[in-house]
């Protein structure tokens, strides 16, 4: 078993940190006619986790790509410590990258796959060698070191990818795109673990790029939500799940996602299909009105809605728990509840919500 | 375990690939042993001579000659046509029309049948009024392929590298294309080289087309047969008769079924020979890297 805990276990395997900030950065393809990119911001600070999470298509992979040197912004600043870093080849930026799938050299063993990077940076034979045996001590892979990759199952695999990824003292930045996508379902809370344990002894600064939700909020200190090619919000995983600043990040993070309900405002108070919710300090107007599933339950009076079904999570207290579906004004919403479905129409208390204006939170 | 019930009707399915295999390989190979063990003088008139054909075979000069020619023809084009085959891949583009019409273009000389392949280098190498011989010439190099083993030879190879790199090219272009951009970005964030893109990323994953590509074109360039005897006709005097040609002078030629056939017998052995030594030395080596 590994001594666990404290950064120092592996002083020798520390690796340098660094800060990232995109300025305004923008990308196009060259021949599309729409930018992926539009005017992108992010702060990433030094040795932490920051994942980027989105649909396909959102322009996570594209942003991972700038970061690595594999493709230039068409506008914008992209900084690493402070210094511009935008023209600077792949090689020559302190970024490495963990892949989809395991991406080793077939033909060398584990030991020369860790040892290839520091190789190549003209690093003694002793001392490439005594640095990577450091690191696969720290992932636990050293009784693998002989074998070649074609004989690995595909966890052993990712893990040593990540430990030639991260075998460079000076990597300050380890970009990591779904890279538990190729792992079995059981296998990828260990890597996730290791991942975790690695990001923490090394302090690197690690960007991750998931669809996952559930890989980005409990992998990252910050997430960021980005969808068609702009980022709705970076906040922490708490926040972008109860504050979400935008409908999208609402509906995109949750299960279920959050309800969303058309809504109108008439001095002070907040009305959906006639009814009365709530008060609010916003101008009349219309909004759109966002709440979880948790932040409702089923009342006396309040908003009328009508029982669809019920899914039934567990027992508590000897009460089935579960989550309602009910129509609302011909909307779909989804209310947690324990207790059996009540019958025919009923209401709900909507205890705590979020307005939209035009995609944005408005309170 | 329950064991699934047998019926030996099953064996009555097998029976027409039996009957191909029997009427187009067995058969024909067994005439072939059973000429090899005699000596023919006419229809009605044939001795069991044993292996005197085959002692006389393996003592036979002309057929040392030959053979020698034979394996430095096969690896010399084997040598030149790989690195070539292999270099030509990777300047292709990966993908788009530019790689699809390169990709045709160079499956032209495959299409083209082998007889017109020698007539073709007939004529193009032809001192006089040949395109490469003529220009040759023109450059004041005495140059004649009629006459000079060493042109004679030079002009061989040439044919078949401009004939079967194409080969080395597709299969080498297919292995190309299945390696996925990561490893290459892989390799860039590492650091590595050209050199060590293509030693550590590119080599390894051609490893399989490529052992395919050289068991085809060993075999191949084994049974070579019609292009040199048109370009050359096995001359300037024997200089550049292979094991087929020198067959063909006996069997046909001559008439002497019994010797030809023993040769014949000879030849296929060796060829499998070859072939289960680069089989057990190369393939399976590869495979038990693996394990």
């Amino acid at each position: 078993m590994r001594a666990s805990g404290t950064s120092c276990v592996f002083p020798t395997v520390r690796g340098s940190v660094a800060s990232v900030q995109l300025e305004d950065v923008t990308f196009r393809y060259p021949g599309a006619t729409a930018d992926t990119l539009q005017t992108l911001s992010l702060v990433v600070g030094n040795g932490t986790t920051h994942a980027l999470l989105g649909g396909s298509g959102a322009g996570k992979t594209t942003v991972l790509n700038l970061l690595s040197g594999l493709l230039q912004p068409t506008g914008g600043r992209i900084l690493m410590d402070g210094h511009d870093i935008g023209g600077l080849p792949a090689a020559r930026r302190n970024v490495t990258q963990v892949f989809q799938f395991p991406v080793l050299y077939p033909a060398m063993t584990v030991l020369e796959n860790l040892c290839f990077p520091l190789r190549n940076r003209k690093w003694k034979p002793a001392a490439a060698r005594e640095r990577a045996l450091a690191m696969a001590e720290e992932l636990d892979v050293s009784p693998l070191l002989d074998r070649r990759p074609s004989t690995l199952t595909l966890f052993e695999r990712q893990l040593v990818a990540i430990g030639r990824a991260l075998v460079r003292p000076d990597v300050g930045l380890v970009l990591l795109d779904e890279p538990l996508t190729a792992v079995q379902p059981e296998l990828k809370w260990r890597l996730r673990r290791a991942l975790r344990r690695v990001q923490r002894d090394l302090g690197v600064t690690m960007v991750y790029v998931t669809h996952d939700q559930t890989e980005a909020l409990t992998f990252a200190e910050r997430v960021s939500v980005m969808h068609d090619g702009r980022i709705l919000q970076t906040a922490s995983p708490v926040d972008v799940h109860d504050e979400p600043a935008h409908e999208f990040v609402g509906y995109f993070i949750g299960s279920p996602g959050m309800n969303l309900l058309e809504a109108r405002v008439e001095s002070g108070m907040v009305y959906v299909a006639g009814t009365r919710v709530g008060g609010t300090v916003l101008a009349d107007g219309d909004y759109r009105m966002g709440f979880r599933a948790q932040w409702a339950a089923v009342a006396d009076a309040g908003l009328p809605a009508s029982v669809r079904g019920v899914r039934y999570d567990g027992v508590v207290d000897d009460s089935p728990v579960g989550v309602l579906r009910a129509t609302v004004a011909d909307k779909e919403v989804y209310v947690r509840h324990a207790g059996l479905a009540p019958d025919g129409p009923m209401h709900l208390r909507v205890n705590r919500f979020i307005l939209f204006r035009e995609g944005w939170r408005a309170n | 375990m329950r064991t699934k019930p047998e019926r030996q009707a099953a064996w009555l399915m097998v029976l027409p690939v039996v009957l191909v295999v029997a009427f187009s390989g067995v058969v024909p190979l067994m005439t072939v042993v059973n000429y090899s063990v005699q000596d023919i003088l006419d229809v009605d008139t044939r001795f069991f001579v044993g292996f005197d054909w085959y002692r006389d075979a393996l003592r036979d000069v002309r057929l040392h000659e030959a053979l020698w020619r034979q394996l430095v023809f096969s690896f010399t084009a084997l040598a030149i046509e790989l690195p070539l085959g292999i270099l030509v891949a990777r300047c292709l583009p990966r993908q788009g029309r530019a790689a699809s019409l390169l990709l045709v273009l160079c499956a032209i000389p495959l299409l083209v049948p082998l007889n017109v392949v020698g007539t073709i280098w007939q004529i193009f190498a032809r001192g006089d009024i040949g395109m490469l011989g003529a220009a040759i010439n023109g450059l004041g190099i005495d140059y004649n392929y009629t006459r000079e083993p060493l042109h004679a030879w030079m002009t061989l190879v040439a044919m078949d590298v401009w004939h079967w790199t194409s080969l080395v090219v597709l299969l080498g272009f297919a292995g190309l294309s299945s390696i996925p951009p990561a490893y290459y970005q892989a390799a860039d964030l590492d650091g590595a080289g050209r050199w060590q893109v293509f030693r550590h990323v590119e080599l390894p994953h051609l490893r399989a087309v490529l052992l395919i590509a050289v068991l085809l074109r060993l075999m191949d360039s084994l049974m070579i047969y019609t292009e040199p005897f048109v370009l050359t006709g096995g001359g300037p005097g024997n200089t550049t008769t292979f094991l087929s040609q020198h067959l063909a002078t006996i069997a046909v030629g001559q008439f002497d079924l019994g010797p030809a056939a023993a040769f014949s017998v000879i030849y296929f052995l060796l060829i499998l020979l070859l072939c289960w030594l680069f089989h057990t030395l190369v393939v399976a080596g590869a495979e038990r890297d693996d394990a």
